[in-house]
């Protein structure tokens, strides 16, 4: 066995478990265990599991995050210091500087690199899994020949097997061999869909959830670009993996997408509209409790009149106004 | 001669980047330490050379948990420091180059 391939045997163990597990537990409740859906249902069962398993690291980052309030003062004189600089030794200067007050308040927003390196080997995990049920071979543990064999040719849609990539019909569509061409469209609006969500997710934030502060300082407009580069690389994969890895994939992103969205509603950046929008909210219904660095934006409900004010010279508007001054 | 010694490091250095490119910024920016752990193992390549570099890249790596206080974490540099480094990032020897 190849090194990649010994670390990542045990992982490739728990993902094909995760998978045998949710199949059989939906072949329990009755469904077909040969249908593709009951297939796709444990890929989605996969993405709960590991995704659930991220919430705490996810919370205790949000958590973090609420906490940059206090260091905000700081924060803002480390970005005033190097406003306008835009050359590489001022830039990693102020990162350096940024890091250390985190570092010195506890107050590190960054969730670390961990829950990416749990992930990224279960994606590979995912990926060698189906790679292997391709070619109709064993998995490493739970998922035995039958069942390798019958995850591979598992249907999305009743249409496209999982184990099928767009590059591997565009080959047999070129050699002028039988294809499927729903694979080649599925892959397609996986791309579009996953571009989509993910655009979503980074507007929500962008858009709701920042601090003016954060907006305005050069890593965000650096990281603003990157932005552009994702749908390529969606293209890419999309053209290159399997089916069920390009589902995996997007179930996860619609996860991220949601969770982003319930937070942004409930927990909110301090300082950010969401925020404002939050307090509003809770003001309305009566329920706003005010906290220490709460910001309390009140506003007038705006009075709404569809009746066009008739403009009246100022001799008028004093006649007008002399009689009704007690009533009104 | 000194071209051979670096080619591992350089063959790295080109990996790396590559990831830093494409990969990164799927995640934005997510590590707790300054500099973050792929510009790290990068830095501690250039410097050590592929195994040594790689070994203090994954110590890094398992030191960047939630848990971690973060902050700024430099690569060791050696006593003698005998190449340079190109804008690109990779490693030659001194003389070479400028001339």
């Amino acid at each position: 066995m190849d090194l990649i391939g010994t670390i990542l045997w045990p992982l490739k163990w728990v993902v094909e478990l995760l998978l045998v597990g949710w199949h059989q537990l939906f072949e329990a409740i009755g469904m077909d265990p040969a249908a593709g859906i009951t297939w796709v249902l444990s890929i989605v069962g996969l993405v709960v599991v590991v995704r659930a398993a991220l919430i705490p690291i996810f919370v205790r980052q949000i958590k973090n995050q609420r906490r940059m309030l206090e260091v905000a003062p700081q924060l803002k004189k480390i970005q005033e210091k190097y406003k306008g600089k835009k050359d590489q030794f001022s830039r990693e200067a102020m990162s350096r500087e940024t890091m250390e007050l985190y570092k010195k308040t506890g107050t590190n927003p960054l969730s670390s690199c961990l829950p990416l390196l749990i992930q990224m080997p279960i994606f590979f995990a995912l990926f060698s899994v189906l790679n292997d049920a391709q070619h109709s071979k064993a998995g490493v543990g739970p998922l035995n020949d039958t069942l390798a064999e019958q995850f591979g040719s598992a249907k999305l849609f009743g249409i496209a097997p999982l184990h099928d990539s767009f590059a591997s019909q565009w080959t047999l569509m070129t050699s002028g061999e039988p294809y499927v061409a729903a694979v080649m469209w599925i892959a397609g609006v996986m791309v579009v869909l996953m571009t989509a969500s993910q655009f979503f997710t980074q507007l929500q934030i962008v858009s709701k959830n920042m601090s003016p502060e954060t907006k305005a300082s050069p890593m965000f407009r650096q990281q603003r670009v990157l932005l552009y580069l994702l749908p390529l690389v969606f293209a890419f994969s999309g053209v290159a993996f399997p089916l069920g890895v390009m589902f995996y994939w997007l179930t996860s992103n619609i996860w991220t997408m949601v969770q982003q969205f319930i937070v942004i509603r409930n927990m909110p950046t301090p300082g950010s509209e969401a925020a404002k929008a939050r307090e509003a909210r809770l003001a309305r219904k009566g329920k706003l409790e005010a906290k220490d660095g709460d910001i309390i934006v009140l506003e007038e409900p705006k009075k709404t009149t569809t009746q066009r004010q008739q403009p009246m010279s100022k001799d008028r508007a004093k006649k007008q106004a002399k009689p009704g001054d007690a009533g009104s | 001669m000194t071209a051979a010694v670096l080619a591992p490091r350089n063959a790295a250095v080109v990996l790396l980047r590559g990831y830093r490119a494409v990969i990164s910024p799927l995640y934005g920016d997510v590590c707790r330490y300054y500099p973050s752990c792929s510009a790290y193992t990068l830095q501690a390549i250039q410097e050590h050379g592929v195994v040594i570099g790689s070994g203090l890249g994954v110590k890094r790596i398992a030191r960047c948990h939630p848990w971690a206080e973060g902050g700024i974490d430099d690569v060791p540099l050696k006593k003698v420091r005998r190449y340079r480094v190109t804008p690109f990032g990779f490693v030659v020897a001194e003389s070479q180059g400028k001339g």
